[in-house]
């Protein structure tokens, strides 16, 4: 058996002394493997990782229990400074490059431990080496570059230090398809140099595709392990975090309770799907043209997804859509009314409501709180009477709340409506803010990335809610996301765009078929 | 036109001097999240020290003490006290200074008494003449000293390995610490660095035509806290074109003022913050500062 760089045995963290994020999580990586940690969202991938570079602090966390070993060496009374001299480097989560530093500078940066000039040369020559479009941008702000290339820039600077492990969180975290099949290349590449490396990553066929071993934590704790072909093999992997094939409809898995899901919401008004028409819409920002003479409709009840690369404009366009950005030239319909003059609260009257791609929550309320914000709009009573208590802002109050608790059912998040948003994870902020969305009663529902960060089974579960308020409620949706599966199984038409422009649009099967969105956008893994 | 020229050339190493404490006041800011009210007191421990020493051990030996003094001071009030703060709460921070401002602001007041310090430098209160324009000699030091100065803090951030990890720690400290950068030793050295500014800017600034050392010095360095918001907060090239833009247009009132008589008097006391508030609601995060744009 080859020798472990990294053994983690029975670990427990907890965050403010209180919430308990791992217990007895225990794991090993050998010399020269890349080892997957799987889960979904609140499992405490994050924690692990933050818990072996040492960065707990800065977050709140500790240590309760067990023991982290490094090469033999007990990592209790170290430093995160330590351990990056040691040779054990995290790429974080977001990628978080530093935006006003000129790429090469960041790779300075990311290699300030390196007193040895001549080996700190050598690295950079060895990034540039692994991606030729930094070097090409050496001298750019990091701000400029798109998101592919910020995250080979996080990656080229974790690995400036010349590491002999590599943390990676979420490398392929809001990327386009065809960037994370790139991303995995570099990570065998990456393993191929000798590096050991463990890595989250919430997109599983690509993490199990470059691991030798996998580990799934679920609420804290190791559930499953294995060999990734293994792992790769059984039917509960498969249908949580692999979904079937990468081009089409996820199918219905037995046994999932997904056939029916009732929503057991009721409009409290009359309010309907209108037709959105998007007419010409051009959006400039200085000298960027963001989106270009772009034009579609979504018919009233429909979903209807937008999808493209990174930097194609597709949050651009969520965002004139609900009134945060305006339009250069062009105009957009809701119905009778043209969304593109008005002001975003008067949009959200009309019955639309959005999420965020960066999510924008209130971090210290509850997500009880959280959710009956987004029933401002449909509350009746006055901010007097409310302050008064009286009968009927108290009836009223009941009944808000039962309707959010309904909501929260929907989504999967009724455990967590007492819980503070700073204290959950990604994918669970993301659901919190459909919930919001959803409380508001829209009749268009605008969704950025409503699955990003999430695994095919919550994504599943996403989708079927969706799918369940679209029917029931009888409301129009249109979705920005990368993740296809989900995409094509859940739109019933899909746009494409482009460099801002439109280049196709049909059917879920039509557009996959189309050698254009091929070419731009799903890359091989789709053809 | 001569008179002109020598305004301008008096506002200009003016100007100068307070873009070095002005950069102190970002390089703070930047690197330990503290609007640092503590600074001017910092500024005339340096100074004192100058003052004291130059005696008994010479100018020379006696200015490297005052910088590396103020240079000290700032660590320890960086080590001693904000680093200790539970929380980073800029606010909590900045009351905080000005409680030590005051504590040492009292103590300089009770050495110092109603006494006015030489400073003793070399160039006491020659003056330099060149093309009919007129300017003490200090200030023609001050002015070369402080472009020397920021050449040295551009090659520092933009070339050293230190310099750069500062400022990527200024940038996003967690993720800087990931990459094994020690957030405690970029702020001692942004309060070192902030330090040694202050004092090198107070032994000019009580040079002629000032003159000396007295408590009041401390409140000059007031002055430049337009020069820091107006250049942006964060920008030390902000800090230094601010700088110059107070230091100019103070010299031009104070020279123009009789006949700027309709404005009243003092007017040179009262016209950086009119230029403040002039170029904050044309640019509200200043002339170099990040945009606060959030995308959506």
């Amino acid at each position: 058996m080859p020798d472990p760089i990294l053994i983690v045995d029975d670990l427990a963290v907890a965050y403010d002394g209180a919430v308990q994020a791992l217990r007895g999580v225990s794991l090993r990586v050998d010399t020269g493997s890349v080892v997957a940690v799987l889960g979904s969202n609140g499992a405490g991938k994050t924690t692990l990782l933050r818990a072996i570079s040492r960065s707990l602090g800065s977050v709140g966390g500790a240590v309760t229990a067990g023991t982290i070993r490094f090469e033999g060496e007990d990592l209790a009374r170290r430093d995160t400074s330590w351990v990056v001299r040691a040779g054990l480097v995290q790429a974080p989560e977001g990628r978080r490059i530093f935006r006003d530093l000129t790429v090469e500078e960041n790779l300075r940066a990311g290699g300030y431990t390196v007193r040895d000039a001549a080996a700190r040369k050598e690295a950079s020559e060895r990034v540039y080496d692994l991606f030729p479009i930094l070097a090409e941008r050496r001298s750019q702000r990091g701000g400029l570059l798109s998101g592919g290339q910020q995250q080979m820039l996080a990656m080229g600077r974790a690995l400036m230090t010349s590491p002999k492990l590599l943390l990676l969180d979420e490398p392929s975290l809001g990327l386009a398809p065809q960037l994370v099949e790139q991303i995995g290349d570099i990570i065998a590449q990456i393993h191929a140099q000798g590096t050991s490396v463990l890595l989250i990553e919430q997109n599983a066929a690509m993490g199990l595709r470059v691991a030798d071993r996998a580990y799934v934590l679920e609420v804290g704790a190791v559930t499953a392990e294995g060999s990734s072909a293994e792992l790769s093999a059984t039917d509960d992997i498969r249908d949580r975090y692999l979904g079937v094939g990468t081009s089409e409809p996820a199918p219905t898995a037995p046994g999932e309770e997904r056939a029916e899901t009732t929503t057991g919401l009721q409009r409290s008004s009359t309010a309907r799907a209108q037709q959105l028409r998007v007419e010409d819409l051009t959006v400039r920002f200085g000298g960027i043209t963001a989106l270009s003479d772009v034009s579609f409709t979504v018919e009233a009840g429909t979903i209807h997804a937008l999808i493209g690369p990174n930097g194609a404009g597709k949050s651009t366009c969520i965002n004139v859509l609900g009134g945060a950005y305006r339009a250069t030239s062009g105009t957009v319909h809701y119905g009778d009314a043209v969304l593109s003059a008005l002001p975003s609260h008067r949009i959200a009257d009309l019955g639309v409501a959005r999420t965020f791609q960066n999510i924008s929550l209130s971090l210290e309320a509850s997500v009880e709180d959280n959710l009956l914000v987004g029933r401002h709009r449909l509350m009746r009573t006055g901010t007097v009477s409310q302050a008064l208590r009286l009968p009927r802002a108290r009836r009223e109050e009941r009944a808000e709340r039962e309707a959010v608790r309904r909501i929260a059912a929907l989504l999967g998040i009724e455990d967590l409506l007492d819980r503070s948003v700073h204290t959950l994870s990604y994918g669970d902020r993301k659901r919190v803010e459909m919930g919001r969305a959803l409380a508001a009663e829209p009749t268009l529902l605008l969704l950025d990335e409503p699955v990003a960060g999430m695994t095919h089974g919550e994504s599943t579960v996403m989708a079927d809610a969706i799918r369940a308020v679209q029917q029931e409620l009888g409301l129009s949706v249109l979705l920005v996301e990368h993740d296809m599966p989900f995409v094509m199984g859940l739109a019933e038409r899909v746009t494409v765009l482009d460099f801002g422009k439109h280049i196709a649009e049909g059917t879920p099967q039509d557009v996959q078929r189309d050698p254009e969105v091929l070419r731009a956008y799903l890359g091989t893994a789709a053809a | 036109m001569s008179y002109f020229l020598t305004q301008l050339a008096n506002g200009l190493s003016y100007g100068l001097i307070l873009g070095l404490i002005a950069v102190g006041f970002v390089i703070v800011f930047t690197s330990t999240g503290v609007l640092n009210f503590a600074h001017g007191s910092v500024l005339l421990t340096g100074a004192y020290l100058v003052a004291v020493l130059q005696d008994p051990i010479g100018f020379w030996a006696a200015v490297l003490v005052g910088i590396a003094g103020a240079a000290l001071l700032g660590v320890l009030i960086n080590a001693v006290l904000v680093r200790n703060l539970a929380e980073a709460n800029p606010g909590t921070a900045a009351i905080l200074m000005l409680g030590v401002d005051i504590l040492l602001l009292t103590e300089l007041t009770r050495r110092i008494g109603n006494r006015v310090l030489p400073i003793g430098a070399p160039w006491g209160a020659d003056v330099v003449t060149f093309g009919g324009i007129t300017l003490p000699t200090s200030r023609a030091i001050a002015a070369g000293l402080a472009v020397v100065v920021f050449g040295v803090l551009w090659f520092l951030f933009a070339r050293t390995g230190a310099g750069v990890a500062m400022r990527a720690a200024a940038a996003d400290g967690d993720t800087a610490s990931l990459m094994g950068i020690r957030l405690t030793r970029t702020g001692a050295a942004g309060w070192a660095l902030a330090g040694a500014l202050a004092a090198i800017a107070g032994i000019f600034l009580a040079s002629f035509p000032s003159p000396g050392i007295a408590p009041t010095l401390a409140l000059t360095a007031f002055a430049a806290i337009p020069a820091w918001v107006l250049g942006g907060f964060d920008s030390v090239v902000g800090a230094i074109v601010g700088g110059l833009i107070i230091g100019v247009v103070t010299a031009l009132a104070v020279g123009y003022e009789s006949d700027l008589h309709f404005l009243g008097r003092g007017l040179g006391e009262v016209v950086p913050y009119a230029v403040m508030i002039l170029v904050l609601l044309v640019r509200p995060s200043g002339l170099f500062g990040r945009q606060e744009a959030v995308r959506v």
